[in-house]
């Protein structure tokens, strides 16, 4: 009898605990996907009065412009907003779903601080409006100058809740920036702050890619008047010179565990991909046609690898297994496909594919199959990355002539658009950092 | 008495000796105007003759760096590096040059047009400076004259995005240049 009564509690908790986990989220990578409405009034004063200084409006904008970079939402215009923006209504049981419900945002957002001159306390509640109840409320405690960094802490709150992952707020996006003749490798956080020149060779600097641990940026410079291979640590200002063959030395992929590289020689008399050995220096050769083989990326297990080769009579996607071996055609449409990238599952490759006379942003499955066209675009789109959670794309495309940065979400929407630098004239092949614990 | 005599008619010849010969700057005795022109007019002659060698050799090489530099372009067909009959003729020109002067040398650099990716047009870039290379050395160069790199897409002679430009910047360029002394 005992048996049974535990088997049964036993069975009734698992029951339980499946129905609570068992949450299904939007697929916010489904083409088919519906941005969230939500509204953000401006945050209220709940400490001394005179206290507020610019934070209720500063707290709505700032979460505004965070939520709309990541392209998951649309944000509700100040103007359509019915409630009285007087009220200190910051719980479910004290406001009125229905005046938000009803202006189209099923989410809304309100938040509550207090500044005693040293210390700035803030909450944040994000409301589902249709159900009428709280969907996640977190409060934060710390210095004012670190209220950016409670905005985007709540802000993955967001988005767990809402997308069940965090967002790509603490990543850096490298590219190369040009000045006439010359150009240089920069970084920008996914957000467009915090932009930061990193080299300073005057010199043609190329290829800019992130070492796995985003500590080191590899890049292929012509400071020495040939195309050799560096690798820079930003933080501890050091940069060392990894390949100088005459001819090409260019670095195109980090293994997963930062002590290889994939990088193109040109030393054995053509240009042939080889594993570099980074501790030891040590070269494994794996590629021996006579065509050009370039652009090799590895995929995020390792075992196989994905390079551009024109063997077949035009530049084309091949993958080969780590070794060399079993080389097999990916791509089939389009004359010229190549700067392969490997999505951080596995499963996806993004490319840039011929159309129409230029390059646009392709992704297709390893297999083979699930061909996509992501980019559209009058500037077209070349040297695509994925950010460390497969949801962007982040590549150049071309306006009037001059190469920009732009940001896609992986199915193809809310294509946006990185600010420029000022003397800056045109910009190319950009890296997406893993996750940097930025904040 | 005459003894005295004869003696202070030596010491007089003597110390006019003495006289003359310190009274002279050493070695030469300058005879006459007319040969102090000459030996001023020798060595103005030979600085002039000088001046005028180096002259003639500087605008020797002058003329040299200009040919040097007369070598025009080679271009090249999108996403190829065949070198057609123009490209050949020019190659042909440049070979005959270098066997001719064979203290200068030359640098080969390949570079493409901005269609195409990044790293293949490296690539690319440098299929066509070996190409030219290749044809140079089986025409006789010496391959340790020749150097090559590739610039890829990066540095266009030509910035606008029309066919016309497109096809002058798929192209090898030449730089020839006197070896270092």
């Amino acid at each position: 009898m005992r048996k049974t009564t535990s088997f049964l509690i036993f069975l009734l908790i698992l029951l339980w605990g499946s129905t609570a986990c068992g949450k299904v989220y939007i697929d916010i990578n489904s083409p088919a996907f519906q941005k969230f409405p939500v509204a953000i009034p401006e945050f209220k004063n709940i400490g001394k009065p005179g206290t507020e200084k610019n934070y209720p409006a500063w707290f709505a904008d700032q979460l505004s412009r965070t939520l709309k970079i990541t392209g998951f939402f649309k944000l509700i215009s100040k103007d359509a907003f019915l409630e009285n923006q007087d009220n200190t209504n910051l719980t479910a049981e004290e406001i009125d779903f229905s005046n938000w419900s009803s202006i189209g945002s099923d989410f809304l957002i309100k938040g509550g601080f207090s500044y005693d001159g040293s210390r700035l306390s803030v909450e944040f509640r994000l409301f589902d409006t249709i159900e009428g109840k709280l969907v996640t409320g977190k409060k934060y405690w710390g210095k004012p100058d670190e209220k950016k960094i409670m905005v985007l802490r709540f802000a993955d709150e967001i988005l767990m809740a809402l997308t069940g992952k965090a967002g790509v707020f603490d990543t850096k996006i490298a590219f190369i920036g040009k000045k006439g003749n010359s150009s240089e490798v920069y970084t920008v956080n996914f957000d467009g702050s915090d932009l930061d020149r990193i080299t300073d060779f005057n010199s043609l600097t190329l290829l800019p890619h992130w070492s796995p641990d985003g500590s080191e940026i590899s890049f292929t410079s012509y400071k020495n008047g040939n195309p050799d291979c560096y690798i820079i640590n930003p933080a501890k200002r050091k940069t060392r010179r990894i390949s100088s063959f005459s001819g090409l030395n260019l670095l195109t992929s980090w293994s997963s565990n930062g002590k290889q590289a994939l990088i193109v020689l040109s030393r054995d008399g053509n240009e042939e991909i080889y594993i570099k050995y980074l501790r030891s220096g040590k070269l494994q050769r794996l590629t021996r046609a006579h065509a050009i083989d370039v652009s090799p990326a590895w995929s995020p297990d390792g075992q196989k690898i994905a390079f551009v080769s024109n063997r077949s009579g035009s530049p084309q996607i091949f993958i080969m297994d780590s070794e060399g071996k079993k080389t097999k055609r990916l791509t089939f449409e389009g004359y010229y496909n190549s700067s392969p990238c490997w999505s951080p599952d596995g499963t996806r490759i993004a490319y840039a594919g011929s159309s129409n006379g230029q390059f646009q942003i392709f992704t297709i499955g390893e297999n083979g199959d699930k061909l996509m066209q992501l980019t559209f675009e009058a500037g077209g789109g070349e040297s695509p990355s994925w950010s460390p959670d497969g949801r962007y794309l982040v590549f150049s495309s071309k306006k009037n002539g001059q190469g920009r940065i732009c940001v896609i979400n992986s199915n193809g929407l809310s294509l946006r658009v990185l600010p420029g630098i000022n003397g800056v004239k045109t910009y190319q092949s950009p890296s997406w950092s893993r996750h940097l614990n930025l904040y | 008495m005459r003894r005295n005599l004869i003696s202070v008619v030596l010491v007089l010849i003597c110390s006019f000796a003495l006289v003359c010969l310190a009274g002279c700057p050493s070695g030469q005795a300058v005879k006459s105007d007319s040969e102090l022109t000459t030996q001023d007019q020798l060595a103005a002659e030979e600085a002039t003759a000088l001046a005028e060698e180096t002259a003639r050799e500087q605008a020797l090489l002058e003329e040299l760096l200009a040919e040097a530099d007369s070598f025009n372009n080679i271009h090249f067909a999108f996403d190829k590096y065949d070198l057609n009959l123009e490209s050949r003729n020019v190659l042909g020109l440049l070979a005959e040059w270098l066997q001719e002067h064979t203290d200068f040398n030359v640098t080969i650099e390949g570079h493409c047009d901005d269609r195409g990716t990044i790293a293949y047009n490296l690539a690319l870039g440098e299929r066509r400076a070996d190409a030219a290379k290749a044809y140079l050395v089986n025409l006789g160069v010496t391959g340790g004259k020749i150097a090559t790199i590739s610039y890829g897409e990066e540095l266009p002679v030509d910035p606008r995005n029309t066919p016309a430009a497109w096809a002058k910047n798929r192209r090898d360029h030449f730089i020839v240049f006197p070896q270092k002394q």
